[in-house]
């Protein structure tokens, strides 16, 4: 009977419990509508501006996804040769995590685009090599590195018991490695990969910098171009709420995800 | 005789091919090495900038009352769910042009990029400072919290002489780990011209065409700079351990 009674009475301030994210995404639209209804003439210019702006977050979206996509599979690779009991393995990996990890993403970024050349010969046929693609190398350089950290703190996180165990069921070290503990290794895996997504999304705006047309860059050449002031606030919002309404929804899910797997 | 050892470094450099011959001109050397310090001058800066704004968000979202938290967390995750460059943009081509709109003119405008790249990092940091405190006060055992109201401290000494200490030693870890970040993220005062190693280096790059060069000193002076902050860490938890409190 208490706990029937304890179910019925809710306190009222938590009536409306809707998720953040439905919360937030009905703030931002509200917001917007207020804009579109007293600022009509600029955001009617923002609106001839959008195909523009979108072909930038194509390529934000582009590179982020190119850039996790390699991070992960070098990240997996330097966090298994981590854990190599061999010293000349292990050492270079660690050193390797140590430096792209302490690095700027900036500097990384400058580095791969300056360093690297624009075209690569192969054979008799010469491959362009992009400004954008170099970036995304720039990225996935200090994402191989956390990935690293990520694969080799929740291989750590598994109890020395079950490799002790594998052992003794004849598994080699590799065999344990693919078949007992990785498989377990993934959910606490995600939630912190979910959140190196949401951050290389955010570093994607770096790619500006080296003169790769992204959303942030067409924002700044749309505000150049139509040089008006109600025009430029609106266009830099305009990118600062489509970057929130990319990565906030990742964020939410990685804390639920974090929320669900605690104890486990 | 220091004359003489960069010159002695310079010959070393080119017989493996790497061009340090910049450092011999006093102009550019003289600019390099301001670089260094405006990069260690504005992370000190920021940290101490973005720890205060952590402070008051983490008191704002810890404070109970709804009309306090609730702006607070909005805050806080707009800071964390938009990129630092977008956020540096904001304020310096917006705010600063709404700014200088304001006082009539760019001549009577005090705040510089410089000022800028301060205040938009530390906003942006001590949104991630706020949530380590909290989680830093939520972590006070709640025994510690109410026999201290039994003994008839007020909210405010509550705060001030056992949750805020011991919040602060639990979050020591998260705090530092930010602060690496900040000293990554004034190359992004860069992006506005802020003349921090990195644009130094740049600078110097772009007339002698010396990239990698200058790359492995922009590696050598973040690796220097974040390997001091996390010593400090790690000499400061040390320092603070209380048995029986956090490991």
């Amino acid at each position: 009977m208490a706990t029937e009674q304890s179910m019925t009475v809710k306190a009222p301030w938590s009536a409306p419990s809707l998720p953040p994210t439905v919360l937030w995404f009905g703030v931002v639209a509200l917001a917007w509508a207020a804009l579109a209804h007293f600022q009509r003439e600029t955001v009617a210019i923002l609106w001839q501006w959008m195909p523009h702006l979108a072909a930038g977050l194509r390529m934000n979206v582009l590179i982020s996804a190119l850039a996790i996509a390699i991070g992960t599979l070098l990240g997996a690779i330097v966090g298994a040769l981590e854990l190599s009991h061999r010293r000349w393995v292990g050492a270079p990996a660690r050193g390797y995590v140590q430096v792209f990890r302490n690095t700027p993403v900036l500097v990384l970024i400058f580095f791969t685009t300056y360093v690297f050349p624009f075209e690569i010969r192969l054979g008799s046929l010469y491959l362009a090599f992009p400004d954008w693609i170099k970036a995304t190398l720039g990225l996935a350089l200090p994402a191989s590195a956390h990935v690293a950290e990520i694969f080799r703190g929740a291989i750590l996180s598994i109890t020395s018991a079950q490799w002790d165990a594998s052992a003794s069921l004849g598994f080699g070290r590799s065999q344990t490695l693919r078949w007992v503990i990785l498989p377990q290794c993934v959910k606490r895996v995600l939630p912190p990969w979910m959140n190196l997504y949401a951050m290389i999304t955010m570093s994607t705006t770096l790619a500006s910098l080296v003169g790769v047309t992204e959303l942030l860059e067409s924002a700044k050449n749309a505000s150049n171009t139509v040089n008006r002031t109600d025009f430029t606030v609106l266009i830099y919002l305009a990118v600062l709420t489509l970057f929130f309404l990319y990565c906030y929804p990742i964020t939410r899910f990685t804390t639920r995800l974090e929320r669900k797997y605690a104890f486990h | 005789m220091p004359e003489s050892w960069l010159r002695a470094f310079i010959a070393a450099g080119r017989t493996v091919g790497l061009n340090y011959a910049f450092l011999l001109d006093a102009r550019e050397r003289a600019s390099w090495l301001r670089g260094i310090a405006l990069t260690a001058e504005l992370s000190v800066l920021t940290i101490l900038c973005s720890l205060l704004v952590g402070i008051a968000l983490a008191g704002l979202l810890t404070s109970g009352r709804p009309w306090l938290a609730r702006p607070a967390r909005a805050f806080v995750e707009l800071m964390r769910n938009t990129p630092t460059l977008v956020q540096i943009y904001c304020a310096f081509f917006v705010l600063n042009m709404l700014l200088n709109q304001l006082v009539g003119g760019a001549q009577n405008n005090p705040l510089t990029a410089y000022a800028w790249a301060v205040i938009v990092l530390s906003t942006h940091y001590g949104a991630y400072h706020a949530e380590a405190l909290r989680a830093g006060i939520e972590a006070v055992p709640r025994a510690m919290r109410e026999s201290a109201i039994s003994l008839g401290f007020s909210r405010r000494e509550l705060l001030a002489h056992v949750e805020l200490p011991l919040a602060f030693r639990f979050a020591l870890p998260s705090l530092f780990n930010n602060f690496v970040d900040v000293v990554k993220s004034t190359t992004l005062a860069s992006a506005i011209a802020v003349g921090e190693v990195t644009y130094a280096s740049l600078m110097i790059w772009v007339e002698r065409d010396n990239v990698l060069e200058m790359m492995i000193l922009i590696f050598l002076v973040y690796g220097v700079l974040t390997l001091l902050v996390s010593r400090l860490g790690i000499l400061l938890e040390n320092r603070l351990r209380m048995p029986g409190y956090g490991h």
